[in-house]
């Protein structure tokens, strides 16, 4: 797959991975996702928790999501609810918190659930960049 | 479950399903005899004794006098329907007075007074008069510091909101910005510049907001005050406070409803008690209906949520100073007294209904709209 660390096909064009950002503001969501599709990635997004988990749930992505993007303060099921569900059934799915509050507590609780980054917005696209590769190269050692 | 507050000194329970007033009460009150007041001296001391004493409803203020037609108590004293003259001598002879208080500063007015009062009138005058007027304008300052120092203390919970409702903004500010430094394509560089300035202008928005509320409660003269669009403005502020998700807002508004009193103030009051009813609703989501009914007689406001409800033990305690049920650092237990006063000052009942479980409203009536509207 060329420089690709890690990837798959779809629909025949190879992308650097599948990731999955949830955020109850569209702007973000687009914005993110701008960032990260110019790294060559496939981004998917869900308004809250119960999308998200709907959306893995949902035909491929059960076996291609590789990362989870997600923020905390939203409705219906919140960050925290959805992060707890993903590490108890999707555990190889590393996740990155992307939150609009610094809040120390929530960063340490997180950080030792297994989360790879707490991101306060904003945040540059480059370190969000540093940040996916980080989550995908620990992606890949879970498949090893 | 109910409890009613008229004039902030009665604690009424009363049956949930009756929703009548038990009479014991209101007889007690019906038994004493008000003590029949005349303010000489409308500057600072006859205000301040104005804003005092009308709020007590074992006195009646039969009138207020000042030589100068202008003097702010006498500008108040309207406002408040009590009756003005510019003839001292008439107050001072009016049978029905049990006691005058000179506030004038004028050391001919104590002789003055004596020779025209009736004989069983009582007179308060000269220093001792001087030292009540300055202890109710210390009692006043104090309960101005207290509205200030709960509100800053509520603030202190706006920081997550704060910081949520700034920062995406800010992200999508960076994420642009990032993009326009590559992007050639004219149409999309317009189109993101134009969404730049737009999250500028809800950056700052937030801001202004917040710095609005927090700053001192203007100790400017009541006026009249549209309740719905301070709704709509207090719960603006509120989401600073506590998450609205999984909340439907239902606005019930009624057209023209006004009530006399300070903006600041009502803001204050509408922020607490919606705060109140979201917090309530906060594990399970649910409904906040805001309500305004004005009548020709007065203007009802009524907040209501669906959320947990408060047992008849708690009930009986919400409106006292210092008492709460929230976790530390989330409630200082003088949100609902300061409720009370507002509301008592502008001349307003409140009333509270809750079930377990159920929900719990508030209803507000403030009294008619006799006066100018200013």
């Amino acid at each position: 797959m060329g420089e690709f660390t890690s990837g798959f096909f779809m629909g025949g064009q190879a992308t650097n991975g599948r990731i999955l950002v949830v955020d109850d503001e569209a702007d973000i969501r687009k914005v993110v996702r701008m960032t990260l599709q110019k790294a060559g990635y496939d981004v998917l997004e869900a308004e809250n928790g119960e999308r998200a988990i709907d959306t893995i749930n949902s035909g491929e992505n059960r076996l291609l999501l590789d990362i989870l993007i997600c923020d905390i303060r939203m409705p219906k099921i919140n960050g925290v609810e959805a992060i707890a569900y993903f590490r108890a059934n999707y555990p190889r799915v590393p996740v990155i918190v992307l939150t609009g509050f610094p809040d120390a507590d929530m960063a340490t609780s997180m950080l030792r659930q297994g989360v790879v980054d707490y991101l306060v917005k904003p945040v540059e696209g480059e370190k969000l960049r540093e940040s996916v590769a980080r989550a995908m190269e620990q992606r890949e050692l879970a498949h090893l | 479950m109910g409890y009613d507050v008229r004039g902030g000194l009665l604690a009424l329970p009363f049956h949930p399903r009756s929703h009548a007033v038990q009479p014991v009460t209101d007889s007690r009150v019906a038994k004493l005899a008000p003590t029949k007041v005349a303010i000489l001296g409308g500057g600072r001391g006859g205000t301040a004794l104005l804003d005092l004493l009308h709020l007590i409803p074992s006195i009646e203020i039969v009138g207020i006098s000042d030589r100068d037609p202008g003097a702010p108590g006498l500008l108040r004293a309207r406002h408040l329907r009590i009756p003005v003259t510019n003839r001292i001598e008439d107050l001072v002879a009016n049978h029905g007075v049990n006691l005058i208080m000179d506030v004038t500063g004028d050391p001919a007015m104590e002789r003055f007074i004596h020779l025209h009062k009736q004989p069983d009138t009582q007179v308060l005058s000269g220093s001792a008069a001087r030292l009540l007027w300055e202890l109710v304008s210390h009692e006043a300052n104090l309960q101005a510091e207290l509205f200030h120092a709960e509100k800053l203390a509520g603030i202190g919970s706006f920081a997550a909101g704060i910081a949520h409702d700034i920062n995406n903004p800010l992200q999508l500010i960076m994420g642009l910005a990032e993009n326009l430094i590559e992007e050639t394509d004219l149409k999309v560089v317009h189109e993101q510049a134009r969404d730049i300035i737009e999250g500028v202008r809800r950056t700052s928005a937030i801001c202004r907001d917040v710095t609005q509320y927090a700053r001192k409660t203007s100790a400017r003269d009541d006026t009249m005050v549209s309740l719905n669009s301070r709704l709509d403005e207090a719960l603006k502020i509120a989401r600073y406070a506590v998450s609205f998700h999984d909340i439907t807002v239902d606005k019930q508004y009624g057209e023209g409803a006004e009530a006399r009193g300070n903006p600041d103030e009502v803001l204050h009051l509408l922020v607490n008690l919606i705060t109140n009813a979201v917090q309530a609703m906060e594990k399970e989501g649910g409904t906040l209906t805001l309500t305004t009914q004005p009548s020709d007689d007065t203007v009802t406001l009524r907040i209501a949520d669906t959320g947990c409800g408060m047992a008849s033990d708690v009930l009986g305690q919400i409106f006292d100073p210092f008492f709460t049920t929230k976790d530390p650092g989330r409630g200082t237990g003088l949100g609902l007294y300061n409720v009370k006063t507002i509301v008592t000052k502008m001349r307003g009942t409140i009333h509270v209904e809750s079930r377990v479980a159920q929900g719990t409203t508030f209803t507000i009536t403030f009294p008619p709209l006799l006066e100018d509207r200013t």
